[in-house]
C-alpha cells in the first residue's frame, strides 16, 4: 500500500543515516524560506532543487516519487483555479462568459504564488517524510519540545495506521470473497460501508487491548521514549555551513525577486 | 512457596454474566503451570486478575506474598514482578520501533538510561532477535513479532511471566522455539504460567496443569494425574494428547494389554513403552 511505501523508502534510501537534525533542519528552514517568499520564482527554485535532491540524492524511485508529486499538484492547481477566479480586483484579463466569472491580474498573481508555496513546501516535507523514519522524527521534535501530548498521540496514530491498514485489507479481502464489492454499484457502497463502519468497532477494541497491555507495562499515563538518538552537536561543520549558506542564497533570492510578477 | 495464590475468586462482567467461579489457582516459585482449557473458559480473564487489571467481585489475590491491593503504587510494583505477555503481540507493540518498545516498560519503572540500554540488549539477545532494534514491529514476522513481545516483557526482568496462549498463531518451527525460550527462562529461575489448549505440548512443558471449564477449575495436578481421567478432559472441550489417544485405541478396540493406563502423553514416553514391553 501507499503509506507502507512512503515508510519503506524512509527506512532505506541513499541519505537514510546522514544527521536526523540535519535533515530536518533543512526541511524546516527551507520551507520557511519557501512560505515568506513573496514571488513564485524562489518556491518553484526550492520545488526544483529539493526534488533533485530526493531523486538524485536519496536515490528515490522517479516512478514514485511522480505519482506521489501528483497529489499536491493536484489541490495546488485546484487551488490555482479557484484563486484566479475567485480573488482579486480590478479589471478582468479573461473572462468565462458565465455568471460574470473572469481572471483578474491580482488574482492571477496570489493563486500562482500560492500554488508556488504549495509546491515549494510539499517537495521540503517530501524530502522528510521520505529519507528520515517517522520515529526519529519523532525524537526531534520532543527535543524541539513539541507538546508531549501532540507527539503521544502522534507516535500511536503511527503504529496503529499500521494496524489499521492490515485490518483493513483483511476485511476488504474477505468481503471480495463473498463477492461484496463485484454485485453492482449500490453493493458496492453498501459493503464499503460496512467496511468502514467495522473499522471503527475494530479501532475501538484494539485501543480498549492495547490499554490493558500497556497497564500491565506500568503505563502511568506518560508515553516515555529512549533519547539516544542523533544529537544535533553531530552535524559536521562543512554541512551546516553549506546549509547556511544554501538557505542564505535563496533568503537574498527571496529579496531580490520580491516584486516579480507572472503577469 | 506459592507465587500466586488466589482464594476463591469471582468475577462477573459488567453486563452481569459470571466469567469466573470460586478459582483457586495456586503456582509454586520457580515451576512452569500450564493452564489449559477450550476457547471462552475464562483463562485471559483470570490472567488479567494477577497483576490487578481485573478486580476481582469476590475473593482475593497474592502475588510473591502480597496482597493485590488496586492503589497505584501497589499496582506498580505488582506489574513490576508479573509481566503478561498477550496474545495477540499487534495488541502489546506500542512504539514506533523494537528498541523502543522493548524500553517501554523499564523507562515506565524510571531506570536509568544506560541500563536500560543494557536490559534491551539482553532482552532481545536472549529471545534471539538482534539487529532489528530500529525496525518497526510493523516490518517483522509474526514470529519475530511475538518475540518482540516477550523481549519487552523481560527488560522489566519479572520475577513471573504469565502468557496467554503464547503458541497461538505460530509455525511448528516458532512455537517450538517460543517453548525452548520458556524452558530457558525457567532454568534462570523465572516462574512461567502459560494458558494453552494445545495438549500436546502441555506433558512436555508442564510440571503442573490446571484445568479450566465454563469459569471454574475443575481439575489440577501433575500431566499424568490431569490425562488419567479422559471423560474430564473432553468433557471440557478439550482432548488427550494425540499418542494417548492412539494407546487408548490401542488398549480399548484392539486389546493390547501392554498399552494399558497410565497412557503414555509424549513421543518419549511411548517409545519407553513400546521398547520395554516389545511390543513390536
Amino acid at each position: 500500500m501507499f503509506e507502507d511505501f512512503l515508510d519503506r523508502y524512509a527506512q532505506s534510501n541513499a541519505i537514510r543515516n546522514v544527521n536526523t537534525y540535519y535533515k530536518v533542519l533543512f526541511g524546516i528552514i527551507t520551507m520557511i524560506v519557501s512560505l515568506v517568499s513573496t514571488s513564485p520564482v524562489i518556491p518553484l527554485t526550492i520545488f526544483i532543487l529539493v526534488s533533485f535532491i530526493i531523486l538524485f540524492r536519496a536515490k528515490i524511485p522517479a516512478k514514485f516519487y511522480l505519482k506521489f508529486v501528483t497529489v499536491p499538484l493536484t489541490f495546488a492547481s485546484i487551488t490555482f483555479i479557484f484563486m484566479a477566479f475567485w480573488f482579486g480586483t480590478g479589471s478582468y484579463i479573461y473572462t468565462l462568459g458565465v455568471f460574470n466569472l473572469g481572471v483578474t491580474v491580482s488574482g492571477f498573481n496570489l493563486g500562482f504564488l500560492v500554488f508556488a508555496r504549495m509546491m515549494g513546501g510539499f517537495a521540503c516535507l517530501a524530502f522528510l517524510g521520505l529519507t528520515t523514519p517517522l520515529p526519529e522524527i519523532f525524537s526531534v521534535l520532543e527535543d524541539f519540545k513539541f507538546p508531549e501530548e501532540l507527539l503521544e498521540i502522534t507516535m500511536l496514530m503511527y503504529r496503529y495506521v499500521f494496524i489499521s491498514i492490515d485490518e483493513a485489507l483483511r476485511m476488504y479481502q474477505a468481503q471480495q470473497t463473498r463477492l461484496g464489492y463485484s454485485a453492482g454499484l449500490k453493493k458496492y457502497y453498501q459493503s464499503m460501508g460496512m467496511l468502514i463502519a467495522n473499522i471503527f468497532i475494530r479501532t475501538w477494541t484494539i485501543g480498549e487491548k492495547s490499554y490493558v497491555s500497556m497497564q500491565s507495562r506500568c503505563y502511568n499515563g506518560k508515553l516515555n521514549t529512549m533519547d539516544d538518538h542523533d544529537s544535533i552537536k553531530g552535524i559536521p561543520v562543512r554541512n551546516l555551513v553549506v546549509l547556511l549558506l544554501f538557505e542564505f542564497v535563496l533568503s537574498v533570492g527571496v529579496y531580490l525577486t520580491g516584486s516579480f510578477r507572472v503577469l | 512457596m506459592n507465587i500466586i495464590e488466589t482464594k476463591n475468586i469471582s468475577y462477573h462482567y459488567p453486563d452481569g454474566t459470571p466469567a469466573l467461579h470460586n478459582v483457586n489457582f495456586k503456582v509454586e516459585e520457580g515451576s512452569k503451570v500450564a493452564l489449559l482449557g477450550a476457547n471462552g473458559a475464562g483463562k485471559s480473564t483470570l490472567f488479567l486478575h494477577f497483576n490487578g487489571i481485573i478486580k476481582p467481585s469476590k475473593g482475593t489475590i497474592f502475588v510473591d506474598g502480597d496482597e493485590v491491593k488496586y492503589d497505584k503504587k501497589t499496582l506498580l510494583k505488582i506489574r513490576q514482578k508479573l509481566g503478561i505477555v498477550f496474545q495477540n503481540p499487534d495488541d502489546q507493540l506500542i512504539a514506533p520501533t523494537v528498541k523502543e518498545d522493548v524500553a517501554y516498560g523499564p523507562l515506565n519503572i524510571g531506570l536509568p538510561n544506560n541500563e536500560i540500554n543494557e536490559r534491551v540488549k539482553e532482552s532481545l539477545k536472549s529471545v534471539g532477535l538482534e539487529g532489528v532494534e530500529r525496525k518497526a514491529p510493523h516490518q517483522l514476522s509474526g514470529g519475530e513479532k511475538k518475540k518482540v513481545a516477550i523481549a519487552g516483557i523481560l527488560a522489566m526482568q519479572p520475577k513471573i511471566m504469565v502468557l496467554d496462549e503464547p503458541t497461538a498463531g505460530l509455525d511448528p518451527k516458532g512455537a517450538s522455539q517460543i517453548m525452548k525460550l520458556l524452558y530457558e527462562l525457567n532454568q534462570k529461575g523465572i516462574t512461567i504460567v502459560i494458558s494453552t489448549h494445545d495438549v500436546d505440548m502441555v506433558p512436555l512443558y508442564a510440571s503442573k496443569v490446571y484445568i479450566m471449564s465454563k469459569g471454574t477449575i475443575i481439575k489440577e495436578g501433575s500431566p499424568q494425574e490431569i490425562f488419567k481421567d479422559a471423560t474430564t478432559i473432553r468433557d471440557a472441550n478439550l482432548r488427550l494428547p494425540r499418542i494417548a489417544h492412539l494407546m487408548e485405541i490401542l488398549n480399548k478396540k484392539n486389546g493390547l494389554s501392554s498399552c494399558k493406563p497410565p497412557y503414555p502423553l509424549t513421543i518419549g514416553e511411548a517409545r519407553r513403552r513400546v521398547l520395554e514391553q516389545n511390543l513390536i
